[in-house]
């Protein structure tokens, strides 16, 4: 069987294998010209600027270079006065003496060393070295539009002089980057000693600059490990500390980080806003932070609109939605809601079926109607069962002209409904916009009596794609009130002659098998028995529907 | 760089470390290093996208954009062993986003065989035989982890994280599966 598996499993990889177009030609060529575009694109000035810059800093190399030697500066002096580390995505640390001459030229990672190549820089002013490196990778394409972020880190034992020469070589640098219209983005710090920090930068194979730089994002932070932060560039580093809300001090920065990579704040805004349906000019407050989540870049969108609070998570490279929410907003005064706009229309329009019941104090709070307990608080009193939800359709009538999505306000009705109750003698338990594979949908959860009503409804359509009604099993005889059929009727099969079926078909007896769960479930309007039982290292789950008898579903496992 | 023929008996082996060691060559930019990894994980893409969107032309779109994607972005891949789990969400989301450009026009294409494989003259009888199956037979679920496995060569563990299923259901429907394609894996199982 084994075999015949394996061979199996060839075959279906072969097959797909070659149901595969070959298509590697064309996406190849299109790569590479998309490489030769990135340059072609950008303006004619800044494309002769860079080549230019690019010819400076070699002849400065070599200028420099030959001064240095006739100089006689290779001194015998081999004593380390400050380390300078540069992080990139290459990380480099540079030894220097007290004469700032370079003792040591030493590569941390694989790009680090590519970017060094044959290179010796042995007794060179610190200067000519930067000069030197820097200039490679911007050659070798480290530094580039994309990812213009770099980190220098200088560690010397005397604090002021350490915090002199970092400054003079941020300012170098940025000075080197920003000629000619290459907009670089230098980030400076001088690092305090810490057993700790150097710890954990040889564990994670970086430099104890870009360690404390990552140690300084944590602690302003919340929500990351160093773990997760440590592969990150220093320009992602620095796209996170410059869009983020808190400061990270001890680190001097010049210039901004190139969020060219990405979809740009403005098409992720756009995404977030056509997404909730809401117009730049109705915001009233908007906040992008760029973060990381789940390991991947992702703008942060925040804003608030028509009483409502909004939050993205918009996949920096793909413009995917990962993640959104819709709140109320609690800020928003109560009584500007109502003349603040088209959107708040169809909420207030939907509140209309139970006005009898309803405080003045509830009203006001309509529009804010998501998930505050107070609200439902007020109702239950109120108690009146009997009023039918009135027209919800015209509700969902109204919100498809304005927002594109229904209101909290409607998808509440349309699973009332649905489960026959009012919103006067419902508890909610959970109203939730959610964002789920790409869809959006509403969740809700309420209580009647003891039974609880779980929904979810497509956001858009307004189309419930699944419900589920609990019952506590102390109230199972208690039939529904509800408009529904299958809510009311109580099983006509017993648990033992569900037990009995779920024996009888997977071949055990009762006598050999342990009963691991017998219950009574509403599960999409169906009353079923839920039956699970172990017998030996099997585990068997069975569905039966409560009235006929009839097995839905069944799954055999083996442990 | 390796010859055509050598490249193309690299195809559809997704050894972890293999790939991932293409994805740190595209990271330098090396177009071979892109151009192994095209034949490493293509069927993977292509298979993945074809039981998302049922649609042999879309599949090759998403292909496509999903290389061009990693070419730009692979410095975004974090190296932790796990590069075909990598490959396949970003396939996943490309997919989603192109459900979602179609629900927008509500213009869904047939799902039919026509257009779940086109015939690229590398398919033999046999070939179009296994599809057929895996088609007319299996769920999308089923099929999906029936690829997962097969053409991708996660372990069971690997699909149900990445499906969001309990490992027990992924172990069941694939087993399910198994039963379901006897004319591939032969008679008794």
């Amino acid at each position: 069987m084994k075999i015949k598996e394996a061979e199996g499993n060839a075959k279906i990889k072969q097959a797909y294998a070659n149901a595969v177009p070959d298509i590697c030609g064309v996406i190849l060529s299109e790569c590479e010209q998309k490489e030769g575009k990135v340059i072609v694109m950008t303006e004619e000035k800044k494309k002769r600027g860079f080549i230019k810059y690019l010819m400076a800093a070699a002849s400065l190399v070599l200028v420099l270079g030959a001064g240095a030697l006739l100089t006689n500066v290779y001194r015998l002096n081999y004593a380390v006065s400050s380390t300078v580390s540069l992080d990139v995505n290459p990380s480099i640390q540079i030894t220097v003496n007290e004469k700032e001459r370079v003792l040591e030229v030493k590569a941390l990672n694989k790009d680090g060393g590519i970017v060094i190549g044959d290179m010796d820089f042995e007794g060179s002013d610190i200067d000519v070295t930067m000069n030197a490196l820097i200039g490679s990778m911007l050659r070798k394409g480290y530094l580039n539009e994309l990812a213009n972020s770099i980190l220098i880190s200088v560690d010397n034992n005397d604090p002021a002089k350490g915090e002199q020469l970092q400054e003079k070589l941020t300012e170098k640098v940025n000075e080197l980057l920003e000629s000619d219209g290459f907009f670089g983005a230098v980030l400076g710090q001088t690092i305090r000693e810490n057993g700790n920090l150097q710890q954990l930068a040889e564990q994670y194979g970086i430099t104890q600059g870009k360690a404390q730089l990552i140690q300084q994002i944590l602690d302003s932070t919340t929500g990351h490990t160093f773990e997760e932060l440590a592969p990150l560039t220093i320009n992602e580093l620095n796209l996170i500390i410059s869009t983020g809300t808190s400061s990270v001090e001890k680190v001097s920065s010049l210039g901004y980080a190139s969020d060219k990579a990405y979809i740009g704040e403005d098409k992720a805004k756009e995404t977030a806003f056509a997404h909730a349906g809401v117009s730049g000019q109705d915001i009233l407050f908007y906040e992008m932070d760029m973060d990381l989540e789940k390991g991947v870049m992702v703008y942060e969108i925040e804003f608030k609109c028509g009483g409502f609070e909004y939050e993205y998570d918009i996949d920096a490279q793909t413009g995917e939605i990962i993640k959104n929410k819709k709140e109320v907003d609690d800020d928003f005064p109560a009584g500007s809601q109502a003349s603040s706009g088209k959107t708040d229309d169809p909420d207030a329009g939907s509140q209309s079926p139970a006005p009898g019941t309803k405080t003045p104090d509830a009203g006001s709070q309509t529009p804010a109607s998501g998930t505050n307990t107070p609200a439902a608080g007020t109702q239950s009193p109120g108690g009146n069962t009997a009023t039918p939800p009135s027209s919800p359709q015209d509700g969902v009538g109204n919100a498809g002209g304005t927002s594109g999505i229904l209101t909290l306000e409607q998808a509440k009705e349309i699973a009332l409904n649905h489960a026959g109750q009012s919103a006067s003698n419902v508890y909610f338990d959970k109203v939730e916009l959610d964002h789920d594979h790409g869809m959006q949908k509403y969740e809700i959860e309420f209580i009647a009596g003891s039974t609880e009503y779980d929904y979810e409804i497509d956001a858009v359509t307004g189309a419930i794609l699944k419900y589920d009604w609990d019952q506590d099993d102390d109230h199972m005889h208690i039939s529904e009130s509800s408009g529904n059929g299958a809510g009311g009727a109580v099983g006509t099969i017993t648990s033992e002659q569900a037990k009995e079926i779920a024996l009888n078909h997977a071949g055990q007896s009762a006598s050999g098998v342990y009963f691991d769960k017998v219950d009574l479930d509403y599960d999409d309007g169906i009353q079923k028995y839920e039956v699970e039982f172990v017998s030996g290292n099997m585990e068997y789950d069975y569905e039966i529907d409560a009235i006929t008898g009839a097995i839905l579903k069944y799954d055999w496992d083996q442990d | 760089m390796l010859d055509m023929t050598s490249m193309k008996k690299l195809r559809a082996d997704c050894n972890p470390d293999a790939v991932e060691q293409c994805l740190f060559g595209i990271q330098r930019q090396e177009s071979g290093a892109l151009e192994e990894f095209y034949y490493r994980t293509s069927a993977s893409v292509y298979g993945f996208a074809l039981s998302v969107l049922k649609n042999a032309q879309d599949a090759e779109d998403i292909m496509h954009d999903f290389y061009v994607v990693v070419w730009s972005a692979a410095e975004k891949y974090r190296p932790g062993g796990k590069p075909m789990a990598w490959v396949l969400t970003i396939t996943r989301n490309l997919c989603l986003q192109k459900l979602r450009e179609y629900r927008k026009k509500s213009d869904i294409p047939q799902e039919d065989w026509e257009n779940y494989v086109r015939d690229n003259g590398n398919m033999s009888a046999e070939d179009k035989m296994i599809l057929a199956e895996c088609l007319r037979n299996l769920s999308d679920e089923e099929r999906r982890i029936v690829l997962l496995h097969t053409v991708s060569g996660f372990k069971h563990r690997e699909i149900a994280k990445f499906l969001e299923l309990p490992l027990s259901t992924v172990l069941s429907k694939h087993n399910r599966a198994l039963k379901k394609l006897r004319k591939i894996y032969g008679g008794e199982q």
